[in-house]
């Protein structure tokens, strides 16, 4: 298993095109948050300020995560290699748990430093600035657990709908158009036919509720929400592991 | 040694490939022939699992490929030159390869030089020709220095001197005791390189011999006489039965052996001046014995 997590890292990090996005995914989040601290009215800060601006930006972070976390899969079928991969090593499970590790490992580590320099260079410009209040609250450490937690479940999710549609644009369309415009429209459609139908029951907008700064709306809460979430995810996953096994490469 | 046994892949109603049974022997380098779509390469993706054979089995060295612990170790494949991500460059493109399967970080060097590609390793693959992609497929097989190596089509978009490169690096593999299975187009190639055949046709075992078998069963043969008495020849040989064929200064005698035409000659006191068993060539066996079994004929093949 350790070989093949090597394996897959260095084939991860050897692509420009998967750099990038990492790269999108770690400085994007952070020059938003530092530029916008820098400019914006000192009046109109509080204590919960970086962590709604760490929240906002993180959640593109997110988003660029579950690319890379498609790109991961789906390069490989646009490129031919999958059948390399999957000589080398035979179990296909082994493959994609592999695969899994390593994004999941890389939204860690971004989505940490996003929110280490977020808010440690955040609040130093705010300081600097002569901002002498509090920055911080008690449910600051939740939100960023959930930034932390989300970040690595939308990494699984790109893994398995790449794997899924085996296919980079049809799968990066999907994972952004999905929480963006279909859930809203299924939602909403739903909402008209089934009496009692809650929104909060779209699997991803819920998750990524989730990261919200203020929870008390969410009808499964902070942690629910993202269970919620995750217990798709995981359905997704068994779908994408049971093809992937099935299909011919 | 590879056993595939009765190995069957159907897509659907259509089967690729139909109870397809054959073996490759250690220390020589089987081709593996047959026409444009009669499952070669569906043989190939079954004999390594990544296409899921209907039915049927292949075994290397008696254990099936999802069984080995290494697989680049005991088998080497090189199914599509192409298979390489084009912005990888070529040493990283090996560098993964040899990790998923444990093997050190020098066979990476080792087998760029092995290939000639040392000099164009940090280069990414996209800025390399096919002859290129070729020689890093091979490296890639390489890696694991394997028992068994299974090539699909390793001399396209070679040039020349490339062919007689791929020609050279096969048989010093099947030198060194590994079992080799190379797939080509390029027949005159083969009858140089291969010691064995398996011939399929529509997915179904047409024939497995030596080089030299197959030739010797499918390819035409004829005797090719030249004699100052060449009439005289003729009309003897018309009134015993024979159906000779004039061709420039000599004469033709399809379907017969030599002894035939000589003994003729000799009853009757004429002077030859060639008397020639001809064979015909590895093409021609191949054309013949497949000839029902190619499914997409050029207009000139079909009027014959």
């Amino acid at each position: 298993m350790i070989s093949t997590i090597r394996s897959e890292w260095i084939k991860l990090r050897s692509v420009r095109s998967n750099l990038v996005m990492m790269g999108v995914a770690l400085f994007a989040p952070i020059a938003i948050v530092l530029l916008t601290v820098s400019f914006m009215e000192l009046s109109s800060v509080s204590d919960v300020t970086i962590a709604e601006l760490l929240a906002g930006s993180g959640t593109f972070s997110i988003m660029m995560l579950g690319v890379v976390g498609v790109l991961s899969v789906t390069q490989e079928y646009s490129q031919g290699t999958i059948r390399i991969t999957l000589a080398a090593t035979p179990k296909r499970l082994r493959v994609h748990l592999a695969k899994m590790a390593v994004v999941v490992g890389v939204a860690a580590v971004i989505m940490a430093i996003v929110l280490l320099v977020g808010r440690l260079a955040g609040s130093a410009i705010l300081d600097s600035r002569g901002f002498g209040g509090s920055l911080g609250y008690d449910g600051e450490g939740a939100v960023y657990g959930a930034l932390l937690v989300t970040a690595m479940v939308v990494a699984v999710l790109g893994c398995a709908a790449g794997t899924v549609t085996r296919n980079p644009p049809g799968a990066i369309s999907a994972l952004l158009l999905w929480p963006l415009v279909v859930e809203s429209i299924v939602g909403g459609v739903l909402g008209v036919l089934i009496d009692g139908w809650k929104q909060d029951w779209m699997p991803f907008q819920t998750g990524l509720n989730g990261v919200l700064v203020s929870t008390h709306d969410l009808e499964f809460g902070r942690w629910g929400s993202i269970g919620y979430f995750s217990l798709w995810v995981a359905a997704l996953s068994l779908l994408a592991v049971r093809l992937l096994r099935r299909r011919d490469a | 040694m590879i056993v595939v046994d009765d190995l069957t892949k159907k897509y659907g109603a259509t089967t690729a490939v139909d109870r397809l049974s054959f073996s490759v022997a250690p220390g020589r380098v089987t081709g593996f022939l047959g026409p444009n779509g009669s499952g070669k390469s569906t043989t190939m993706r079954c004999m390594i699992g990544l296409d899921r054979a209907t039915s049927g089995t292949t075994l290397f060295d008696g254990r099936p490929y999802a069984h080995l612990r290494q697989p680049l170790v005991e088998v080497g494949a090189l199914l599509d030159a192409g298979n390489a991500h084009v912005g990888r460059t070529a040493r990283n493109h090996l560098r993964w390869i040899a990790a998923s399967n444990g093997l050190p970080a020098r066979r990476v060097d080792e087998t760029l030089e092995m290939v000639g590609l040392q000099q164009v390793a940090k280069k990414r693959v996209g800025q390399f020709s096919l002859g290129m992609k070729q020689r890093l497929g091979i490296a890639a097989v390489m890696l694991g220095d394997p028992r068994v190596v299974i090539l699909d089509e390793p001399a396209n978009g070679l040039d020349p001197e490339g062919i007689r490169w791929i020609r050279e690096i096969l048989k010093d593999l099947a030198n060194q005791g590994r079992s080799v299975l190379v797939s080509s187009h390029l027949l005159a190639e083969m009858a140089m390189i291969a010691d064995d055949l398996v011939v399929i046709g529509r997915g179904r075992l047409v024939d497995q011999c030596t080089v030299n078998e197959f030739i010797d069963r499918h390819a035409t043969k004829w005797v090719t006489v030249r004699s100052p008495d060449l009439d005289r020849l003729i009309e003897l040989a018309r009134a015993t039965g024979l159906v000779p064929e004039r061709v420039g200064d000599g004469v033709e005698f399809h379907g017969v052996d030599s002894s035939v035409v000589g003994e003729l000659a000799a009853a009757h006191g004429l002077v030859l001046h060639q008397l020639a068993s001809q064979t015909g060539s590895l093409e021609d066996a191949f054309l013949r014995v497949t000839a029902d079994s190619v499914e997409y004929h050029g207009d000139s093949e079909s009027k014959r």
